[in-house]
């Protein structure tokens, strides 16, 4: 699995997550909308309440005068017929004649309604009260508390909460589950885009005969890289062809030349060895075209045996060395005890050979040409240093090029398909290639998978 | 000798042919799988040319069903596959080499004797290797002319070995490569050249016969 991101990165995951979190917020505005309303009516209900009972008392005060009120709301206080009923009765210089508080709550002069809070022993209570001005100068106080309400409410909060958490956990169990089912569909496509897009073109995705839209899509898919291949096959078959019907005629030509040598005399033999040299060239060439198409149209090395590269080198160095002393070179060897990579040895030993023959041709005499390999990690790298006049910067990709030989080695013999073929041999077995400068002097790099 | 040549294109059949009468040969030829495995069985041949790829019967069939009837004559079997695998493929079915086409006759011709002789030699191994006043002891890895004694490095021992063992015949530098380095590959320049010619000046510096002699356009011979 992934490390945690605070964002995922899989398009799936992102859209689990999109409508989950869209999803709770609309339940968060709605439940707002729903517990504003609510209590909008709530309080709309108690103040009917109050207004009822303010009325009342009113009436009594007018009928029976004063006493009457205050002997009423003096029985009231007193009693607990309903203990949320809340009353309060002001003379008109601000004295407390009945009620419970010291006196009036704060309140804006002249308002009707005021709502306060109760603190006692047991807490908080929303009061909400009706003020009214008796015709004496005394001010009345009708109110109730809203306990029951505030439960009400509260409880209901509790349960909203309770529900979006519930919801939440939901949502995003079922946007994960629906998350990892796509990236599961879509990986497995990714897979084998990827892999087929590092060379395994035979590979294909595998439907899984549901023809939902994944499954069209695999077999969509698969019907490109079919026809991809097919291309490509034809692209080599042509290739190959080319090559091989070039050489047959190549080869006739060389044996008869062969066949005039053999009774040629003086002058004449020897510019027929040097035709004979020359078609050697051309089937050289061809030889390395065909080899080249073939390597970069296998698969990568995935099935190839395990083998120690060491040994590969010693082998190549030793094949070297004598052609490296022939121009006064020292062949320098520095490998690893063990360099074990996953891949075709006589590829591989290609590879070694080419790049060692570049490095003895370009090197000056009497200096040396390196070569090391060593472990890095979980590569192999493999280094071939030389002291001749390196490639310039704007050159190395080029060397690379089918038949590109630089203006500055234009006589030395080769068929400028060395380098193209050590390319196709590093990328076929997963590797990377590259030229460094030696100054003076250039450094070819090769790092491949270690298979430990 | 006796060669059988089994192959379907009369120009490549027609070249070999003429070139192996002219090396002093006795040719036959069939041009598909059905004759080419009558004349194998009926008659003895000293070596066979099989192209792999023949009308009918092809190659392959052909030499499984010669070897599988107990026929051990040395078989060259000719492809226009390259591939390492279809070699394989081709000396497990009981090839005794293998060349790929297009050709040079001179590499037919090597590999044709160096196969050939393979099949006389039969019988115990020798632990001994002599090519004129050449010497060499398989067993105590020793090289000797006359009476002095060669200092070779293992590789250079191996390539000599194969050398005399294949005495008096052209080697070509591909069959040295095959059987003295072992990898398949495309030598660049002459390699072959510098380590026969290093080969050279152990076993023939001083001695006024040399043995190893180099075979223009094909490749070198060790004898007399």
């Amino acid at each position: 699995m992934s490390r945690w991101r605070p964002w995922p990165r899989s398009t799936s995951a992102r859209l689990a997550l999109a409508v989950t979190v869209s999803f709770l917020l609309a339940f968060v505005l709605l439940g707002v909308g729903v517990h504003y309303a609510v209590s909008a009516m709530l309080t709309q209900d108690a103040r009917e309440l109050v207004r009822v009972d303010a009325a009342g008392l009113v009436e009594l005060y007018r009928d029976d005068g004063r006493a009457a009120l205050l002997s009423e709301l003096r029985e009231r206080i007193a009693g607990d017929e309903d203990p949320d009923a809340v009353y309060a009765l002001t003379a008109n210089d601000g004295r407390m004649i009945a009620g419970d508080y010291p006196r009036l709550p704060n309140h804006r002069r002249g308002a009707r309604w005021i709502e306060f809070t109760e603190r006692d022993g047991d807490g908080e209570r929303r009061v909400v009260a009706q003020l009214q001005r008796l015709p004496d100068g005394s001010v009345l106080l009708t109110g109730t508390r809203t306990r029951s309400q505030d439960r009400f409410l509260a409880l209901m909060l509790r349960t909203a909460l309770i529900a979006l958490a519930f919801a939440a956990s939901l949502g995003a169990l079922i946007g994960w589950l629906t998350s990892r089912w796509v990236s599961r569909r879509l990986r497995h496509l990714d897979d084998t885009a990827a892999r087929v897009g590092r060379g395994e073109l035979g590979l294909r995705a595998t439907p899984d005969g549901s023809d939902d839209a994944f499954d069209r899509l695999a077999r969509r898919f698969n019907a490109m890289l079919d026809r991809i291949e097919e291309l490509l096959g034809g692209v080599r078959h042509a290739t190959d062809h080319i090559a091989h019907d070039l050489r047959t005629p190549l080869t006739r030509l060389r044996n008869r030349l062969e066949e005039l040598r053999a009774r040629a005399q003086g002058d004449t033999g020897a510019r027929l060895d040097a035709a004979i040299a020359e078609t050697d060239q051309l089937l050289q060439s061809f030889g390395a075209l065909l080899r080249l198409a073939r390597i970069e149209a296998q698969p990568p090395v995935h099935d190839e045996p395990v083998l120690d590269l060491a040994a590969l080198v010693a082998d190549a160095v030793e094949l070297y060395t004598p052609i490296a002393a022939e121009r006064g070179i020292a062949l320098r060897a520095a490998a690893a005890a063990q360099a074990r990579v996953r891949g075709d040895a006589d590829q591989l030993f290609q590879l070694l050979v080419n790049l060692l023959d570049n490095a003895v041709k370009y090197a000056p005499p009497a200096t040396e040409v390196e070569v090391a390999l060593r472990r890095e990690r979980d590569e192999i790298v493999l280094e071939i240093g030389d002291r001749g006049p390196g490639i310039p910067a704007a050159d190395r990709e080029r060397v690379f090029d089918r038949f590109q030989r630089l203006e500055a080695h234009r006589g030395s013999p080769g068929t400028g398909l060395g380098m193209s073929l050590v390319r196709a041999i590093a990328h076929r077995h997963g590797g990377r290639i590259a030229l460094l400068d030696q100054a003076p002097g250039l450094r070819v790099r090769v790092s491949l998978a270690n298979a430990d | 000798m006796r060669v059988l040549i089994v192959e379907d294109d009369p120009h490549t059949a027609g070249f070999i042919a003429k070139g192996l009468r002219e090396d002093g040969h006795a040719v036959d030829h069939a041009d598909n799988g059905k004759d080419g495995l009558f004349l194998a069985t009926t008659d003895p041949f000293d070596a066979i040319v099989l192209d792999r790829m023949l009308p009918g019967l092809d190659g392959m069939t052909v030499l499984q069903t010669l070897r599988g009837a107990g026929n051990r004559v040395p078989v060259l079997l000719l492809t226009a596959l390259g591939e390492i695998d279809h070699r394989v493929e081709g000396l497990r079915a009981g090839a005794d080499d293998y060349l790929v086409k297009p050709f040079a006759y001179a590499e037919l011709s090597a590999r044709l004797d160096s196969i050939a002789r393979r099949g006389q030699a039969g019988g115990s191994e020798p632990t001994r290797l002599r090519v004129a006043d050449l010497e060499l002891d398989l067993l105590s890895r020793e090289a000797r002319r006359g009476d002095k004694r060669i200092e070779l490095q293992p590789r250079e021992f191996r390539l000599l070995e194969y050398l005399m063992r294949q005495a008096e015949r052209v080697v070509t530098r591909t069959m040295l490569l095959e059987a003295v380095w072992d990898y398949h590959f495309d030598p660049q320049t002459n390699v072959i050249d510098v380590h026969i010619s290093r080969l050279r000046q152990k076993i023939d510096q001083g001695f006024p016969r040399p043995l190893l002699h180099t075979v223009r356009g094909a490749g070198y011979r060790l004898g007399a």
